[in-house]
């Protein structure tokens, strides 16, 4: 008659010598395989660009214009060490909150602007405090506030290859703040009026950040937000606007790049 | 087998089980979150919250893949047979490191804006019309809530209120779970990576998945359990008796496609069903302990000769009729009810 030789395990019993050292083997080849794979996935982490709030700049409180594109900026007129009269910032609220009704009121006026600073390269943006302590208009008797903005100055119609973000994550309230797997957050961003930037691929007049607008000057359009973080090509009217560009984009002209 | 209602029947087993799968997990997660950012050499660091997501995320991929690869494997060496055994801890387990991953996700991505951020998950991108971009968080939805399904209903008071047949039907969802995790990852993370040491290890780890469970499917058609021809009176041949190893079973399939298992104990030979009351365990596997044969995935226990486990155990599988004609073992293919006394056949010397 066949004997048995083949060990058999039962969970509440003792484990049969035949298998204690396979079994060992097993779990401490599970250990060393997870420790392993955690340190080579965590050690290949793309870098998240060195976008970052400026908390240890401390507040930022400077005096400046508004110009509503409908996304506002503000051309300072009154700066400070650290952000110099002659500079333009893109504006946000705390959160995934723009802040183009806030400031809709104060078209060409001389406002005074606190908040901490946002900074990824060549790319300022102003998180306001709430309320007044943001957004003020500045004192004065109201002759000096009527303030012609800078003349825009044309760039010309370009074809420019690159990706559409949401400015605050992408100039480091996120890291990181762009790319796919970021894609719906930075929908969220753009529905809640957060200015839209293009990432383009090639520096443009010396800077890849440009502010996105419609073709006719309105909002970042529906048809947009399909190609939100993809890389993509696409035609429009580019003009300075203080020290930022900013694309008036065609979105009939999109192309998807590989 | 219990008699009452005990939230984990704990033994030594489990407790090493269990220690070396935390380890493992521990192990994962601190080499991801403490020390490879030593390693990375970036200007700012990646925020927390994503990298905690990542790491949580990671690591619960990497503990789906290696539960499912623990069947396929103790179908190709029985030996594998002991880590089916609490293998539930280890899909609770992953279910909870998947939640955490879903909660630094939805905490950070969705957090912060006017809206609700379960609204938000679901309107904030909607261009399910394409493959880049596409809202590839909705497969992570689906992977989750499986997995918390499986982990809620893992425990043996389901498997009793629900039975054994569905119970274990609904448990087939691990694999819509792990196919939505894959399509989680390779529409999300995958899309947005210029380091592609994750998407190796993650490829190589669902290609290892897939092919365990196809070379399992070759071992069985060739290794299978063999169907019984059938003779005139309609019983089942199975083997010779002395094909059957002492304390062991030979099974063979019946008509109806039901398998039953032989069972050679001191020169006499007993059949039962072959599928065990609690997960539809194969019994013809397992092997006769004092007496009682004993399934081989959690040691549930029965009588060879009536199928019922010893008191206070209250389980019960069919019994079946059998004869040695011409020095062979038929099966009468219909079952006895659960539970019934048939008395063993003695091997004629
Ligand atoms: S299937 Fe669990 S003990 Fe048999």
């Amino acid at each position: 008659m066949k004997t048995d030789t083949t060990p058999f395990f039962v969970g509440y019993f003792k484990v049969p010598k035949k298998l204690r050292k396979f079994l060992l083997s097993a779990g401490i080849l599970l250990v060393a395989c997870l420790t392993v794979f955690g340190l080579l996935i965590g050690s290949t982490q793309d870098d998240p660009g060195n976008g970052a709030f400026r908390f240890d700049y401390g507040r930022q409180t400077v005096t400046g214009v508004i110009e509503n594109l409908p996304y506002p900026l503000l051309h300072v007129t009154e700066g400070n060490d650290r952000i110099k009269a002659g500079e333009t910032l893109m504006l946000a609220a705390g959160g995934k909150m723009g802040v183009m009704a806030r400031t809709s009121g104060f078209s060409g006026q001389q406002i005074v602007a606190s908040g901490v600073l946002l900074e990824r390269g060549d790319l300022n943006m102003l998180q306001l405090r709430g309320g007044r302590q943001g957004l003020r208009m500045a004192e004065g008797d109201g002759t000096e506030m009527i303030w012609e903005p800078p003349v825009s100055e044309p760039l010309g119609r370009w074809r420019i290859a690159g990706e559409i973000c949401d400015g605050k994550c992408l100039a480091g309230a996120m890291r990181p703040g762009r790319g796919l797997a970021h894609k719906a957050c930075a929908n969220l961003c753009l529905i809640g009026d957060i200015p839209p930037v293009f990432v383009s691929s090639q520096p443009i007049e010396g800077t890849e950040y440009l502010m996105v607008v419609d073709k006719d000057g309105g909002p970042l359009p529906k048809a947009a937000y399909d190609y939100v973080a993809q890389f993509i090509s696409l035609e429009g009217e580019i003009e300075r606007h203080g020290d930022i560009l900013v694309l008036k984009m065609d979105a009939d002209t999109i192309e998807v790049l590989p | 087998m219990s008699v009452k209602y005990i939230p984990v029947q704990w033994n030594n087993n489990k407790y090493y089980y269990d220690a070396f799968m935390l380890a493992g997990v521990v192990g994962f997660l601190w080499f991801f979150l403490h020390v490879s950012p030593e390693v990375l050499s970036h200007e700012r660091p990646i925020n927390p919250q994503v990298h905690n997501a990542r790491a949580f995320g990671a690591c619960a991929f990497l503990m789906l893949s290696i539960i499912l690869a623990i069947g396929p494997l103790a179908r190709l060496d029985r030996r594998f047979m002991a880590l089916l055994y609490n293998r539930r801890h280890f899909g609770v387990m992953t279910a909870c490191v998947a939640m955490t991953h879903a909660g630094y996700i939805l905490n950070w991505y969705w957090a912060f804006s006017s809206s609700n951020k379960y609204e938000a998950l679901l309107f904030s991108n909607t261009s399910f019309g394409q493959f880049a971009g596409f809202p590839f968080e909705i497969f992570g939805i689906v992977a989750l809530i499986c997995l918390l399904v499986l982990a809620a209903t893992s425990h043996d008071f389901w498997l009793r209120f629900l039975g054994a047949p569905l119970w274990k039907r609904v448990h087939y969802l691990i694999y819509i779970a792990y196919i939505s995790v894959v399509a989680h990852v390779s529409l999300g993370i995958l899309q947005d990576q210029q380091n592609h040491v994750f998407t190796a290890i993650f490829l190589v780890s669902a290609i290892v998945v897939a092919g365990l469970h196809v070379l399992a499917v070759l071992h069985e058609r060739k290794a299978g359990d063999p169907a019984g021809a059938v003779n005139t009176e309609g019983w089942v041949t199975v083997c010779k008796p002395d094909d059957i190893v002492e304390a062991r079973a030979r099974i063979a399939v019946l008509p109806n496609g039901d398998r039953v298992a032989v069972f050679r104990l001191e020169g006499k030979l007993s059949a039962i069903s072959n599928a065990c009351s609690h997960q539809n365990g194969p019994l013809g596997e397992g092997k006769v302990i004092r007496c009682l044969v004993t399934c081989p995935w959690h040691g549930y226990q029965y009588r060879l000769t009536d199928g019922q486990s010893p008191a206070p155990f209250t389980e019960k599988i069919p019994t079946y009729r059998l004869a040695i004609q011409d020095g062979v073992i038929m099966v009468d293919p219909d079952a006895n009810p659960p539970g019934t006394y048939v008395e063993p056949v003695e091997i004629p010397s």
